[in-house]
C-alpha cells in the first residue's frame, strides 16, 4: 500500500516543485516587466513603495523624472493611476537648475510630503515620501 | 492582466500542499512507530513556515521571494532528514523554529542599529578570536577541526566568521574613500582574507576556505579598482592549490578520488561513488519516498543530503533544488542592483555570492563535478550552525531588500566617488 | 558606476552558468553513465534483490544444469558445477568481485526484475517476487566440454555454431579460470600476463591469416574479369615489400580454386591489386566486418582498413595480414554463412528465458543480419573449401564418411610465433555445424595444429549434438 501510494507521489512531487518553480518565475518576470530598469544616468527617479502586487492597477516600480513629471488619474499624466482617491490631474515634480519641486495641482484629497499635506510648492529632497491616494513613492535625487 | 494584483498565494499554496502530501506518505511509511513527535513534526513543520511566510509579508516590504524559495529548500530539506532518521528530523525543525527566529532578530537589528558599515575593526576582531577559540577548544569532526563543543551543543565557528566575512568586505568597498589615507589598505584587506582562508586550511576545512575565497574573489573584481589585484588573486590560488597539493595529504586525496575515486572505492573514495550510485539508482523520477536506500550513503543528511534526495524524489527533483538556488541568487542579485546604500548592496552581492558558491561547491562535489569538500547545502542539510547562520544571511538580504536610507556621511562620500567617476 | 553594474551582472552570469552546467552534466550522467554506475559492485542496491530472490538457474541445451542458486540458512548460494568450463560464458556472480558473464548480462531476466515499464516497476513493488527465470542456453555441455579438451594446454579459442540458425554449441576460450575458488584466485587471476578473465571467443581480436581468403576469394568472384589463371613464381613484389608463399618454388599455373586450396599467396595479392581495396573492403564488411555483432554478449568489432589503401596495404589485407582483425566469432559466422547460402546468421547463446515454472517468457529466434555474397557464388566457395580439405593445405580435417569443408590460416603477428586458424563447416551436403578454431602463438600452420582439432569436434558434434 505504502509502495503504490509512494511511487504515485515522487510524480506529484515533481509536479508540485515545478509549479512552485515555474509561478515564482511568472512573478519575477511580471515584477521585471514592470521595471523600467533605474539606468545609471537618471539622476532622479520616483520609488514605489507599496508592494507592486498588493495594487489593484497597472503601476510601476520607477518613474525618472526628466524635466517635468505629472501624476493623475487621466491617461495623459506620466504616472497614471486608476485610483478613486487620486484626481485627474493630482500633482506633478518639476525641475529647475539640478533642484526639484513638488507640487499639488488642487487636487481633492491632497498630496503628503513625509506624511504631511502640502499647499504649496515644496523642494524635494532624496529620500522624502511622497503620498498620493494609497499610493506610496519615495524621490531619490543621486545628482 | 494585473487587475487582481498578482498574490504570492498560488506558490504559498503549492508549498503547503507539497509539505502535506510528503508528511502524510511519512506518516503512513512509519505507520509502526507513530509518535507524539511525528505529529509535532508535521503540524510543526507547516505551521512554522505557513505562519513565517505570512508574517513576513507584513512587516516587510521588501522582497517577498526569497522567503519563500528557501522555505520550499527547508520543506525539502525537512522531510528528506526526516525520512532518514526521525529523530533528527525533529531535531532539525527545532533548529529550523529557531532558524527563523533569528532571521527576525537580524532583521529587526539590522534595520534598527546604524552605523553597520563602521565597524570593519570589530568585525575582523571576532573573526581572529572565534578562530583562536576553534583552535583551542575544537574538536575534530569528520577529519576537520572546525567544531567548538560546549557540552551538548556544538557549533562551528566558520558559519559565522563567512558572515564577517562578507561584513569586512562590505565596510571596505563601501568606505574606499576613507581607506585611501591608509596607503596600503587594499593590500592589509587581502592579507586579512588570505589569513583567514590559510586558517582554515590549517583546520582543513578546504569547503569553506574555497567559499571565503570564492565570496572575495567576486566582490574584488567588482569593486577593486586597481585590477591587477585581481590576478594576482587568482595566481595566488593557483600558486596555493599547487602547494597545498604537495604539502597536504588531505588535499591531495581530495584530488585524487576527484579524478578517479573507482580506484579508491573501498576506501578514499566510498563516499563520493556511494553518492554516484544513489543519483543513478534514482533515475529521472527517483524510487519514490521511503523506497530507495539512502541508509547507503555516508552523511546522508548533511553533507549527502543532496544524492539522498535524487534518489529517491528524482534527478526532476534535484534539478528542481538546482533551479531553486538558482533563482534565489538571481534574487539576491536583482536585490542588490535596486538597492541605493552601497554598504548595504555590497553586503546583499555577498549574502548571494555565498549562496551560490556553497551550494555550488557541494552540489558539484557530490556529482564529482568538483573535487568533493565537506560542506552544507544552505536550508536543506541538517545542521544547526549551517541553519542559524544560513538563516542570519537570509535576514541579511531580507534587509536589502528594503529602500533604506543612505547615512549622510557616507553620502556625501558617494557623491565624491560619482564625480570621480 | 556604469562598469559596477556591468562586473555585478557578469559574475551572476558566471554562477548562472555554473548552475545550468551542474543540470546538464546530471542530466548526461543520468542518460549515459547511470546505467554503467548502478551495475558496479559496490552498489549495495545490486545485492538488496540478491538476498531475497532466488536467482535462476542456468541450463545447456539438453536441460543439464550448469548454474543454480539454493537458499542455505537465509543466504542464497550461487553454485557452479563446472569449474572453469563455463568461465566466460556463464561467468560469476559474486559480492566481492561483482558479475561477469550471462551473470552481468542477463541480471535481471535472473532475478525476474523488470524495469521496462512502470506499470512492472508496479507490480514488482507491490507483490515482489521471490524465484528468478531459468535461462537455457544453446550451448551443448558435452561438446563444450570435448572443445576445451582439445584446446587444453594452449592459448586461443573455438567456436562452434549452428550456421543455418546461429545456435552455438561450443564456445572455449583459454587459458580459462575457475569461478568456484574465485575468492583464493582472484589476485594471480587478474595479474595474470594471459589474462585469463578475457573471453577471446568474443574479445580476442587476431590477425585472420589465409582464412581471411574465403572473403577475398568472394570479392574476385564478384569481379569475373578477373577469375583467369595465374602463374605463381614463390613470390611476388609489390612495392618493394615481397609477399613469399609457404611452397618452395611456386604453385605453378592456378585458378581461384586452385589458389584457395593451396593458399597461394601471391595469386591473393596480385589479385587484390586489380580487385581495388573499395571492393575487399565492402564484401568484409558484408561479413561483418567493421561492424558490431549482436550477440547476448560483447563482442568487439573486426576491423578492414578504411579510407584509401596503399598497394602493400591492400595486399596484406587480401591475404588477412596487415590491419585486418578478427575475432573467432566472426570467423565462425563467415564459415557459416558460406554454409548457409551466403546468409549470415545472427549467432545465439540464451535459446529461452523460463520462468520458474517453466512457461517460456523470451524465445531467441534466428535471424539473417547479413546477405555476405549471393548463394550461387558462396556454393562456388563451399566447393572450394571442400577442395581444401580434398587436396589442400586443410587435409587433416577430412572425416572419412563426412565432407568437410573449410579453410587454414597461419597468421603472422608481432610476437613472432604465428596464430594457427581453421574454419570450416560439415557435412557439406547439409551443414550442421560450422567451426573455427585460433590457437594463438601456436608457431605452426593451421593446417597442422588447427585443422586436427576441428575434425575431431566436428566427428564429436556430429554424433552428440541433438539438432
Amino acid at each position: 500500500m505504502f509502495n503504490l501510494l509512494s511511487i504515485l507521489f515522487k510524480y506529484v512531487f515533481i509536479i508540485i516543485i515545478y509549479l512552485f518553480i515555474f509561478s515564482i518565475i511568472r512573478l519575477i518576470y511580471l515584477d521585471i516587466k514592470s521595471i523600467n530598469p533605474v539606468s545609471a544616468d537618471d539622476s532622479a527617479y520616483l520609488k514605489l513603495i507599496n508592494r507592486m502586487d498588493s495594487l489593484p492597477y497597472k503601476i510601476k516600480e520607477h518613474y525618472s523624472i526628466h524635466g517635468q513629471l505629472t501624476l493623475g488619474r487621466a491617461n495623459d499624466n506620466n504616472i497614471y493611476i486608476k485610483d478613486p482617491f487620486v484626481s485627474k490631474r493630482h500633482m506633478k515634480v518639476t525641475e529647475d537648475e539640478g533642484k526639484y519641486y513638488l507640487e499639488d495641482l488642487n487636487s481633492a484629497n491632497g498630496t503628503f510630503l513625509n506624511e504631511e499635506r502640502i499647499f504649496d510648492v515644496v523642494k524635494l529632497d532624496s529620500g522624502d515620501i511622497i503620498k498620493v491616494g494609497n499610493v506610496e513613492f519615495l524621490f531619490v535625487n543621486r545628482g | 492582466m494585473l487587475k487582481n494584483g498578482v498574490s504570492p498565494k498560488s506558490p504559498r499554496n503549492l508549498l503547503f500542499l507539497f509539505e502535506v502530501l510528503s508528511l502524510f506518505l511519512l506518516f503512513i511509511y512509519q505507520w509502526e512507530s507513530v509518535n507524539r513527535y511525528t505529529y509535532i513534526t508535521g503540524i510543526g513543520l507547516i505551521f512554522i513556515i505557513y505562519i513565517s511566510n505570512l508574517i513576513l509579508n507584513r512587516i516587510s516590504k521588501g522582497d517577498n521571494y526569497i522567503f519563500l524559495i528557501v522555505t520550499m529548500l527547508i520543506s525539502i530539506g525537512v522531510i528528506m532528514i526526516y525520512r532518514i532518521d526521525s529523530e533528527l528530523g525533529v531535531k532539525q525543525l527545532i533548529w529550523l523554529s529557531f532558524g527563523i527566529f533569528i532571521f527576525y532578530l537580524t532583521y529587526f537589528t539590522l534595520r534598527f542599529i546604524r552605523g553597520w558599515q563602521k565597524w570593519i575593526t570589530l568585525y575582523i576582531g571576532v573573526a581572529y578570536i572565534l578562530f583562536i577559540l576553534t583552535f583551542i577548544l575544537g574538536t575534530r569532526k569528520y577529519g576537520a577541526i572546525n567544531w567548538i563543543q560546549i557540552g551538548s551543543f556544538s557549533f562551528q565557528p566558520a558559519e559565522i566568521t563567512k558572515i564577517l566575512l562578507i561584513f569586512i568586505l562590505a565596510s571596505y568597498y563601501s568606505n574606499t574613500e576613507k581607506f585611501k589615507k591608509y596607503k596600503n589598505a587594499k593590500y592589509y584587506i587581502m592579507l586579512i582574507v588570505y589569513s583567514f582562508i590559510g586558517l582554515l586550511f590549517l583546520q582543513k576545512d578546504l569547503g569553506t576556505a574555497l567559499i571565503f575565497y570564492g565570496i572575495f574573489v567576486a566582490i574584488q573584481f567588482i569593486y577593486e579598482e586597481d585590477r591587477r589585484l585581481i590576478l594576482y588573486n587568482l595566481g595566488l590560488f593557483a600558486i596555493g592549490g599547487i602547494i597545498g597539493y604537495g604539502l597536504f595529504d588531505h588535499v591531495k586525496v581530495r584530488i585524487l578520488t576527484w579524478i578517479d575515486p573507482w580506484s579508491y572505492i573501498d576506501n578514499k573514495g566510498y563516499q563520493i561513488t556511494q553518492s554516484l550510485f544513489a543519483i543513478a539508482e534514482g533515475g529521472f523520477f527517483g524510487t519514490g519516498l521511503g523506497l530507495g536506500h539512502p541508509e547507503f550513503i555516508p552523511l546522508a543528511y548533511t553533507d549527502f543530503i543532496f544524492p539522498a534526495i535524487c534518489e529517491e524524489m528524482g534527478l526532476f527533483a534535484g534539478i528542481g533544488i538546482i533551479m531553486l538556488f538558482l533563482i534565489l541568487v538571481y534574487r539576491g542579485f536583482k536585490i542588490a542592483l535596486s538597492q541605493i546604500n552601497p554598504f548595504f548592496r555590497i553586503l546583499a552581492l555577498g549574502v548571494s555570492i555565498l549562496f551560490g558558491v556553497q551550494s555550488i561547491i557541494i552540489l558539484g562535489g557530490v556529482l564529482k563535478v568538483l573535487p568533493l569538500t565537506g560542506i552544507t547545502l544552505p536550508f536543506v542539510s541538517y545542521g544547526g550552525s549551517s541553519v542559524l547562520s544560513s538563516f542570519i544571511v537570509l535576514g541579511i538580504l531580507q534587509v536589502a531588500s528594503e529602500d533604506l536610507p543612505i547615512d549622510e556621511d557616507l553620502k556625501l562620500e558617494e557623491e565624491n566617488n560619482e564625480i570621480r567617476d | 558606476m556604469k562598469s559596477e553594474i556591468r562586473r555585478i551582472i557578469l559574475v551572476l552570469i558566471v554562477i548562472c552558468l555554473s548552475f545550468v552546467g551542474i543540470i546538464g552534466y546530471m542530466s548526461y550522467f543520468q542518460v549515459f553513465e547511470a546505467e554503467s554506475v548502478k551495475m558496479n559492485s559496490y552498489n549495495k542496491r545490486l545485492w538488496i534483490n540478491e538476498e531475497n530472490i532466488l536467482r535462476g538457474s542456468i541450463a545447456d541445451r539438453k536441460g543439464r544444469i550448469l548454474a543454480y542458486s539454493e537458499k542455505q540458512d537465509n543466504q542464497m548460494k550461487r553454485f557452479y558445477k563446472y569449474g572453469s568450463l563455463y568461465s566466460h560464458i556463464i561467468g560469476y556472480s559474486y559480492r566481492e568481485y561483482g558479475k561477469a558473464g550471462l551473470e552481468l548480462i542477463y541480471n535481471n531476466q535472473l532475478l525476474n526484475i523488470n524495469e521496462n515499464s512502470a506499470i512492472d516497476e508496479l507490480i514488482n513493488i507491490v507483490a515482489p517476487n521471490t524465484i528468478g527465470n531459468n535461462l537455457e542456453l544453446t550451448i551443448d555441455h558435452g561438446t563444450q566440454e570435448k572443445a576445451r579438451a582439445l584446446l587444453s594446454g594452449k592459448k586461443g579459442a573455438i567456436v562452434a555454431m549452428n550456421p543455418k540458425n546461429g545456435e552455438i554449441y561450443a564456445m572455449v576460450s583459454l587459458p580459462d579460470f575457475n569461478v568456484t575458488s574465485l575468492k583464493d584466485d582472484w589476485g594471480t587471476i587478474s595479474e595474470d600476463a594471459n589474462s585469463p578473465l578475457l573471453n577471446r571467443a568474443t574479445q580476442g581480436l587476431y590477425p585472420p591469416g589465409s582464412s581471411f581468403k574465403v572473403i577475398t576469394s568472394a570479392a574476385i568472384l564478384k569481379n569475373q574479369a578477373l577469375s583467369n589463371d595465374y602463374k605463381c613464381t614463390g613470390t611476388t613484389t609489390i612495392n618493394g615489400y615481397v609477399f613469399k608463399d609457404y611452397q618452395e618454388g611456386g604453385h605453378g599455373n592456378l585458378n581461384l580454386s586452385q589458389a584457395l586450396a593451396q593458399s597461394c599467396n601471391t595469386y591473393f595479392t596480385t589479385k587484390s591489386l586489380e580487385l581495388g581495396g573499395e571492393l575487399l573492403r565492402n564484401t568484409a564488411e558484408d561479413f561483418m566486418f567493421n561492424k558490431s555483432i549482436p550477440f547476448d554478449m560483447p563482442v568487439k568489432i573486426s576491423s578492414f582498413p578504411s579510407g584509401k589503401l596503399g598497394d602493400t596495404d591492400l595486399a596484406a589485407s587480401a591475404i588477412g595480414q596487415g590491419k585486418v582483425l578478427a575475432t573467432p566469432l566472426n570467423m565462425v559466422m563467415v564459415a557459416s554463412s558460406i554454409a548457409n547460402n551466403g546468409e549470415m546468421v545472427r549467432p545465439v547463446l540464451v535459446k529461452k528465458i523460463l520462468s520458474s515454472d517453466g512457461k517460456v517468457i523470451k524465445l531467441n529466434r534466428s535471424e539473417t543480419i547479413s546477405q555476405a555474397v549471393d548463394s550461387l557464388k558462396a556454393n562456388e566457395i563451399k566447393e572450394m573449401m571442400v577442395g581444401v580439405i580434398r587436396e589442400g593445405t586443410g587435409k587433416k580435417a577430412s572425416i572419412r564418411n563426412v565432407q568437410v569443408a573449410g579453410k587454414t590460416g597461419t597468421a603472422e603477428n608481432a610476437s613472432g610465433k604465428s596464430h594457427a586458424w581453421f574454419i570450416g563447416f560439415a557435412p557439406v551436403s547439409d551443414p550442421k555445424i560450422a567451426i573455427s578454431v585460433v590457437l594463438e602463438e601456436e608457431g605452426s600452420t593451421g593446417g597442422t595444429s588447427a585443422a586436427p582439432i576441428a575434425r575431431d569436434l566436428i566427428i564429436y558434434g556430429l554424433n552428440n549434438i541433438n539438432f
